[in-house]
């Protein structure tokens, strides 16, 4: 009986040993970095570029302006006489780190030569390692959290972090009221980019001698802030630093302006794009924002940039997250066309390939739409302009403009008026 | 003080309210089927949308049909009521197919908790496909007139918000009349003490079933719109949060409770409205903690009753 019985687990240690050996084999089948890279390329010769950015869910707004950047990327990418075309395979990021994840495994394991996403930081963190793992590049067009480069030698951002630019703003509207002492911060304690951005807010803030009078902390699925609104108004703030994403953002301001706040409004990256107009209507009128993009830069690229955004959107102009997103693929499309000039890319497994994609793209200088760019050895983008703009709504409240109020490269930070 | 005071139980009512409104739906049809609908919060997202679009919203461009909407362009009000009657019939077609089919069949009550939170995430999807993801805002001057917000003692509060606590008001306390005093609330409430009795003096249980559903889609859908004129609607699954909430104030209230729903919705805003300002984005965790504790000292919740043992 219970030689039997040993029998029977012996069996079954073997049956899962070998099932495990199964699954492992699978896994290595499954990756395709150690095919030859001419096998991981279309039939008509064509490179895969991944694209992993938030159709649905609450971060939809950026993605909807991302995907319109890397379309107009593409059309223009079509015109510059291309030695070796790209194709792209866009999948919706959702908006959480599940939805990145899988969308990073599936289009890696389709084989593609590099990643351009995720929209959001906080899915940067959980999807980026993979990427990491499996040596694919990765360009960032919207994450600006710290540490986001620091992920891996694979992982590189295009995005200026907010460390760079979120003090800005604040400078800005000390300068338009040099006595304000009672700021409010408000923020989402659960993602990592609005917990990342308020730290740079607050550090901003300790270096002027401010310390908030309140620190109201909201969550990402909040939308009613009828309660941090109402505590943060009894400190009677002069100025509100929010760092939350697009559409919360939206109705914090509504609410907070709607419940009587008078005072100067601070937003971080999160808001930076006009698809915010619909849900705070006229009371975004006035806030104030940094960017890392302005349309009014008079450079060839920039210009070209224009003329296909205005084709489909005419008398708007791009908004950042756009200009990001075109970067992002124009980067990693002049990379390619570097290396594939030189012959790099000749006798390459698609791992190797990866590998010289991502040597290469961080030894470029690019001329983008953001303005001269180029990587630092870890992949933390290195850009030399930033603005801050103020959100003017027309007069119907439904649309309206970042208004750039201020260059940082003008002299240390001139106003534009 | 007494505006700190003040301002923390406006604050309690004006969430309580819409969660009240929410545990009232799942309620009623509790007390008559013995079963949870778990589609509720979607019929929740169903209303607000409805809302959207009978006030002449247009569909967005990732929506499915982007740019249409429909052809009327009704004020809030009207808006309101004819997308809670909807919301209603909504409600009634997940009667049909997410309970009548289990019900025939006299199936465990857990498979109804399966096919009812099936057909509420068809439904969130479906209105995804018809949508789009993104947010919707209804148009600011969807309560032109209105002051933006009152300061009542040095408290404040968005008008939007007293409409908004008015209307959840006007929708309990209705309700609760009619169920006490109309002939049909009270045939409501006899095949919800005992269906049996109920048919045998004549009351038809399976009309009063419906009217359940009926009322139940049309309260959720109720506050789907309310909820969307106060905060916009970030997206199709804005209702599934507050199903949860109302649920769990179903819970707190004790089940099947009408007055039970209301104590616990405004019980789970104060809690809410209680966190301080340091704990703040610990707010539903903290809440749900007091919940977790009224359980722990009163199984049956806070007006339940406890059943007796049948022999």
């Amino acid at each position: 009986m219970q030689q039997c019985r040993q029998r029977g687990s012996l069996r079954l240690a073997a049956l899962l040993a070998a099932g495990i050996g199964l699954v492992a084999w699978l896994g290595q089948q499954a990756d395709p970095a150690g095919r030859p890279l001419a096998a991981a390329t279309a039939p008509e010769g064509e490179l895969s570029l991944g694209a992993v950015i938030s159709l649905t869910g609450n971060a939809n707004l950026y993605g909807q302006d991302q995907r319109r950047g890397i379309d107009l990327a593409r059309q223009w990418s079509r015109s510059q006489a291309p030695v070796r075309r790209l194709r792209l395979q866009l999948e919706d990021g959702g908006s959480d780190e599940p939805s990145a994840i899988a969308a990073f495994n599936l289009l890696i394991n389709q084989g593609v030569l590099a990643l351009i996403g995720p929209t959001l930081s906080q899915q940067a963190f959980a999807a980026d390692p993979i990427a990491q793992r499996r040596g694919v590049p990765v360009v960032a067009p919207s994450n600006t959290a710290r540490g986001i480069p620091q992920i891996g030698p694979f992982i590189s951002r295009v995005s200026a972090q907010s460390a760079v630019i979120a003090p800005l703003s604040i400078q800005e509207a000390l300068r338009r009221d040099p006595g304000l002492r009672r700021v409010a911060v408000i923020y989402a304690q659960d993602d990592a980019y609005s917990t990342a951005e308020t730290l740079i807010f607050q550090q901003a803030l300790a270096a002027r001698g401010l310390m908030p009078v309140t620190v109201q902390r909201t969550q990402l699925a909040d939308n009613d802030f009828q309660i941090p609104i109402t505590a943060a108004l009894q400190q009677q703030p002069q100025l509100v630093v929010i760092s939350v994403q697009a559409v919360a953002g939206g109705n914090l301001i509504r609410q907070l302006r709607e419940l009587g706040y008078r005072g100067q409004i601070v937003v971080g990256n999160g808001l930076n794009t006009p698809n915010i107009y619909p849900i705070c209507q006229r009371w975004c009128d006035g806030i104030l924002i940094a960017q890392a993009y302005s349309p009014e830069l008079a450079t060839p690229i920039n210009r070209a940039f224009q003329r296909l955004y205005q084709r489909t959107t005419p008398g708007a102009p791009p908004s950042q997250i756009t200009a990001q997103a075109f970067s992002a693929y124009q980067v990693l499309f002049e990379a390619v066309q570097r290396l594939q000039r030189r012959g790099g890319l000749d006798g390459l497994s698609l791992g190797q390939a990866r590998a010289a994609l991502m040597a290469e793209l961080l030894s470029g200088r690019y001329d983008t739409p953001l303005g001269p760019v180029h990587f630092t050895p870890d992949g933390e983008v290195v850009q030399g302009r930033f603005y801050v703009a103020e959100v003017r709504m027309d007069p119907g409240g439904r649309s309206g403009r970042f208004a750039l109020v201020r260059d940082s490269s003008l002299g240390g930070g001139a106003t534009i008026r | 003080m007494i505006a700190a005071i003040l301002q923390t139980l406006l604050n309690a009512a004006a969430s309580g309210g819409v969660y009240a409104l929410v545990a009232l739906g799942y309620t009623l049809v509790f007390s008559v089927l013995g079963v949870i609908n778990f589609a509720l919060g979607a019929l929740f997202s169903l209303g607000g949308y409805l809302t959207y679009l009978l006030m002449g919203g247009l569909i967005s461009a990732n929506g499915g049909l982007p740019g249409r909407g429909l052809p009327v362009a009704l004020p809030f009000l009207p808006a309101l009521l004819v997308a809670a009657g909807l919301t209603g019939l909504a409600s009634l077609a997940v009667e049909r197919l997410a309970f009548t089919p289990l019900r025939r069949r006299q199936a465990e009550p857990l498979l109804y908790l399966i096919t009812s939170l099936g057909a509420g995430l068809v439904l969130v999807n479906l209105l995804q496909m018809l949508m789009g993801a993104e947010g919707y805002a209804f148009p600011s001057q969807a309560l032109a007139g209105l002051p933006a917000a009152l300061l009542i003692a040095g408290a404040r509060i968005r008008s939007v918000q007293v409409l908004l606590l008015l209307v959840c008001a006007a929708a309990v306390i209705g309700l609760s009349l009619w169920l006490e005093r109309s002939l049909q609330g009270r045939a409501l409430q006899a095949v919800a003490e005992d269906a049996t009795t109920a048919r045998l003096l004549g009351i038809d249980s399976e009309a009063m079933l419906r009217l359940a559903f009926l009322l139940s889609g049309a309260l959720a859908g109720l506050g789907g719109g309310l909820i969307g004129v106060s905060i916009s609607l970030p997206g199709p699954y804005v209702g599934i949060g507050y199903g949860l909430k109302g649920l769990a104030v179903l819970v707190l209230g004790g089940l099947g409770s009408v007055p039970g729903a209301i104590a616990g919705g405004l019980l789970l805003g104060l809690a809410e409205a209680l966190v301080p300002a340091e704990a703040s984005g610990w707010r539903d965790a903290l809440a749900f903690a007091i919940l977790f504790l009224v359980l722990l000292l009163r199984p049956t919740g806070l007006l339940g009753r406890r059943t007796p043992d049948k022999v």
